[in-house]
């Protein structure tokens, strides 16, 4: 039994040394190749000073190099710290400040893409390109692996609780949160997931998500413990629904795992046929909720395959799922989230502290092996959110607050009602309209800023804004929303922005966001 | 007939408007890879091919809706005008 996530792929490489792990942008990489390589990036990173716990992040566009990456921080006894490739490089900097990287793994182009304050914090840069003489002597060359030992990682002694990686998510008091997650947090996912979608060494997994996202734990660990393929969709193939659909029918993907809107896109525009996606068995979907209306065009599309709706925030993986039962699929109203994943406990509180009854409303809390310690460097978050389990005389443990208001149904399904919070999802990412509510005020010609969610069929939800300025037409929409891009990511970015002079107020002296809400027409696709 | 140099000023222009200058992005050239670095994202690609169809004239199927076709305002008025000589 695995207790850390590198085993998986020891075991693979010594079962399939000659079989593919890895394939991506038309290169590919063998188990055992990338068991080496990941071997010899650990020695690197250990002449680089990363010892046990050090994080090590990763700022580069999805590659075969990534996973070599991934695995070689692991062994080096390193926590990994996937970073949006596409982020604007202010948030880059605030992510490599808090968690204190001092080795980045990226490439010339996104290096470029740094402050200077950024690269003063960083020690050392490996570059996954081939060949690169840094000028400054910090950027060290992919091909420098070659000079280390192959055949056998550095000796590290970690357990299960050790931390595997970090996975930065949108934080409502205008800066992006760490959450910190261990070996035994990932592999409780994996586990459950290879018992429950049986994934075998024949099977060919899709990656859609960026490594940021949690979606792509699954897709990278869940292959490495079959010793299956991984297929990595680059952020331009996801663009383009008809090649995508090629793309599935040619690779032969046989399991799926993305956000419903890529799903949707599919359907509405790639021509789906069955016979496009007859190789697929198995298709998951997790990061926003799903209309019915798409799931059962989905379903007639791929009528062999096994269909999972999966639930959980970042700091639980996935907690609960639902097995779309197909002879449901017509009359069922709403996608419910299902049951608790196996050794997770899932379950509602009242607003009066009660665990909820059937039909009640009430915020759903998770306890188990999954369950992230909290937030990097954010004593007062982790605490809010990782609470005490005051359910438990006999011994301390704490449980996650996920801030979702659900209710358990007749059927012993949970199903999501809403957030308590102002955190919304556009395409699947989480979004604190807090923290793009701070982006617009940190301009200096803006008084008041309220930032809404208009909601979306097929993205989620758009975001519109409403500010107020100091002198009346001193700005314009563009100008905040490019001094919004320098703070948070594009898909953060209001779509439309709104000015005023004051904000619309309740009586208490709050910005009135019912009015502002009701106040126009829903934002539409121009 | 369709004028090229008029038609890349069109998608250059739009491409800059919708796109870019929102994400802090003034200046692209007509090689740019625009799909790259989140400039269009999956919805913005069917913006841009509503306003191709409005604005020249032109039917562009879901299967032309490729990377080869729409990965930069050089490729973008390629296809414009192969479409706009039939």
């Amino acid at each position: 039994m695995a207790y850390v996530l590198q085993q998986l792929l020891s075991k693979s490489a010594k079962a399939y040394p000659e079989k593919i792990a890895v394939w991506a942008r038309g290169r590919s990489i063998t188990y055992r190749e990338l068991d080496e390589r990941s071997n010899q990036m650990a020695h690197l990173l250990r002449k680089q000073g990363i010892t046990k716990g050090d994080r090590v992040g990763l700022f580069f566009p999805k590659c075969v190099e990534s996973v070599v990456s991934m695995l070689g921080v692991l062994k080096a006894g390193g926590v990994y710290v996937p970073l949006d490739p596409q982020a604007p490089a202010d948030r880059v900097g605030y992510i490599i400040g808090n968690c204190g990287i001092r080795v980045l793994i990226t490439n010339h182009e996104k290096r470029e893409v740094l402050t200077p304050e950024t690269l003063e914090l960083l020690e050392s840069c490996i570059s996954t390109d081939q060949a690169e003489n840094g000028k400054d002597g910090k950027l060290i060359p992919w091909s420098m692996l070659a000079e280390f030992p192959a055949d056998h990682a550095p000796a590290v002694s970690l357990i299960e609780t050790d931390l595997a990686y970090i996975l930065y998510t949108s934080g409502s008091t205008g800066r992006p949160k760490g959450v910190m997650l261990s070996h035994q947090n990932a592999l409780t996912f994996v586990e459950w997931c290879a018992e429950e979608f049986h994934v075998r060494s024949e099977d060919r997994l899709s990656n859609h998500a960026p490594l940021h996202f949690d979606l792509s734990v699954f897709d990278v660990y869940n292959t490495l413990e079959a010793g299956a393929t991984v297929y990595l969709i680059t952020e331009e193939l996801a663009l383009f629904p008809t090649s995508l659909a090629n793309f599935i029918e040619t690779q032969g993907i046989t399991i799926w795992y993305s956000v419903p809107s890529a799903l949707m896109l599919l359907l509405l525009h790639a021509h789906l046929t069955p016979e496009k996606l007859k190789s697929v068995r198995t298709i998951l979907f997790a990061g926003e909720v799903f209309p019915m209306k798409y799931l059962r065009q989905l379903a007639e599309m791929a009528p062999a395959a096994e269909l999972y709706n999966l639930y959980g925030p970042t700091e639980t993986n996935v907690c609960t799922y639902y097995k779309v039962e197909r002879e449901r699929l017509a009359s069922l109203e709403k996608l419910p989230i299902g049951i608790a994943c196996a050794n997770t406990e899932a379950f509602a509180v009242t607003d009066d502290g009660r665990r909820a009854a059937q039909g009640e409303t009430g915020e759903l809390y998770v306890r188990g092996p999954a369950v992230t310690y909290g937030y990097w460097a954010d004593q007062e978050k982790t605490q809010k959110m990782c609470v005490p389990n005051r359910f438990e005389q006999n011994f301390e443990e704490k449980m996650y607050r996920t801030g979702d208001l659900v209710t358990m149904a007749e059927d012993g399904n949970f199903y999501f009602l809403g957030r308590r919070d102002s955190m919304i999802k556009s395409r699947g990412y989480r979004i604190e309209l807090g923290e793009i509510e701070s982006a617009l005020l940190s301009h200096p010609g803006v008084r008041e800023a309220a930032v809404l969610a208009v909601p979306d069929e097929i993205v989620g939800n758009r975001i519109r804004a409403v500010v107020a300025i100091h002198v009346p037409d001193s700005l314009k929409p563009m100008d905040l929303q490019q001094h919004c891009s320098t703070r948070v990511p594009k898909y953060m970015i209001p779509e439309v922005i709104e000015l005023c002079v004051e904000l619309p107020k309740t009586s208490t002296g709050k910005i009135d966001r019912v009015k502002l809400a009701s106040a126009k027409e829903p934002v539409s696709v121009r | 007939m369709i004028e090229s140099a008029a038609v890349k000023d069109q998608i250059r222009e739009y491409v800059l408007e919708e796109f870019a200058k929102t994400k802090g992005i003034n200046q692209i050239t007509d090689q740019e890879v625009l799909t790259k670095n989140g400039i269009i994202d999956s919805m913005g690609i069917f913006r841009l091919v509503a306003f191709l169809e409005e604005t020249f004239n032109v039917r562009i199927g879901d299967e032309e809706i490729t990377h080869d076709n729409l990965e930069s305002i050089d490729a973008i008025e390629k296809l414009v005008i192969s479409k706009a000589k039939k």
